[in-house]
């Protein structure tokens, strides 16, 4: 795996529709910057070997560093694959929908629910924005947030931006009602 | 007292160059506060002294306390900077007024241990635009090797009634810095190059 860039964003909220939030709510998004496995094979059929040699060392390097920069205990998470123009989203896909990829988040966070993902294809400096839900269950409403993304110069064509996101908690303010108690 | 809405820290790490061999990597840190302007709804020229000082002061700490904390400390900063972007009902000189004093840029360099002068970028902006703040050498600001930016961006800010206000810093030179430096300059004139003035 070759990494040319990790970028890493923590975003506190202190107050939110006018009202202070103790303590602040916390976000961290890493996103490493790294080369497409595939780039320049053509079109390649059997995606497995560049998973097995990419995703598991991929996850080890971004878990532990998203976990670290929250600096608090994860209640949310979520990920994302955006790859450059030259490459197929199935490459960005097989990268993060894997659980070599995704169980280093897991074990590290005692999570056990999918991981809410954006996958696309969009060239360098291209915002994204990743979904996030609780870590145990994904139907917890308060838990459903989006973190925003950027890095000015990737992907370039070749290239595949890989993130993780997490909170330390749901919406600054939640108030919506559970799941179904509308009925 | 102006309240700080949300405060962004960003860290970027190179390791390498477009197709180079790795490198350090390469640290460079942010922090960007959304505050609301202390003067909105004022009128153009209005005076600006009684807020600034209180508010550039804890902004400085706040932001500066996030930088060290991510990049190691006050030894591992190198190059240092810093930037302001108004939103879009303000001045330009709002947000001047909170990074041009000395209780923003003196405690930035306290905290950093520097002595230059700050490099800046200021401007007025919709929210999500991003800022290219440049940084220089904390103590040498002519080092050339340390010329670089690092940009921050905060998606929903600022509103127009904000400013953002960004510290940074750098914990070494640019990847493969090889450009020389004054001491190592040719003296070039314009007659040097023969160019038409």
């Amino acid at each position: 795996m070759k990494i040319r860039r990790i970028t890493t964003t923590v975003e506190e909220v202190h107050s939110e529709g006018g009202r202070p939030v103790d303590p602040p709510a916390r976000v961290a998004v890493v996103a490493a910057v790294i080369d497409n496995p595939w780039a320049g094979a053509g079109f390649v059929e059997d995606l497995a070997p560049g998973i097995e040699e990419v995703a598991p060392e991929l996850g080890a390097l971004l878990a532990p560093r998203v976990v670290e920069a929250l600096g608090a205990p994860v209640e949310a998470y979520g990920k994302a694959a955006i790859v450059g123009l030259d490459g197929e989203v199935e490459h960005g896909s097989a990268l993060i929908h894997t659980l070599r990829f995704g169980d280093h988040l897991r074990k590290a966070t005692g999570a056990g629910t999918l991981l809410p993902a954006v996958e696309k294809r969009a060239p360098a400096g291209a915002t994204f924005d990743i979904p996030l839900k609780h870590i145990t269950d994904a139907t917890i409403r308060s838990h459903h947030q989006t973190a925003e993304a950027r890095v000015p110069d990737a992907p370039r064509p070749g290239e595949i931006v890989v993130a993780l996101a997490v909170s330390a908690q749901g919406r600054p303010q939640a108030r919506l009602a559970p799941l179904g108690s509308e009925l | 007292m102006s309240t700080v809405r949300t405060i962004v820290t960003h860290v970027d790490e190179v390791w390498a160059e477009p197709g180079g061999p790795r490198v350090g990597p390469v640290r460079r840190a942010a922090a960007a506060a959304v505050v609301a302007n202390p003067w909105a709804g004022r009128p153009v020229g209005c005076d600006l002294g009684a807020e600034a000082p209180e508010l550039a002061a804890r902004l400085a700490v706040e932001l500066t306390g996030r930088l060290l904390e991510r990049l190691g400390g006050a030894a591992a900063v190198a190059a240092f900077g810093k930037g302001a972007v108004v939103g879009l009902d303000g001045e330009v000189e709002h947000g001047a007024a909170l990074i041009h004093t000395p209780y923003f840029g003196n405690l930035l360099r306290e905290m950093t241990g520097g002595t230059s002068i700050i490099a800046f970028a200021d401007d007025r902006s919709a929210a999500g635009s991003p800022l290219t703040v440049p940084l220089w050498h904390k103590t040498a600001a002519a080092t050339r090797s340390h010329y670089q930016t690092v940009q921050i961006r905060v998606p929903d800010a600022p509103r127009p009634d904000e400013i953002v206000v960004v510290a940074a810093a750098a914990a070494g030179p640019r990847p493969h810095p090889r450009i020389g430096d004054r001491t190592t300059d040719a003296d070039v004139t314009l007659e040097d190059v023969k160019q038409p003035v």
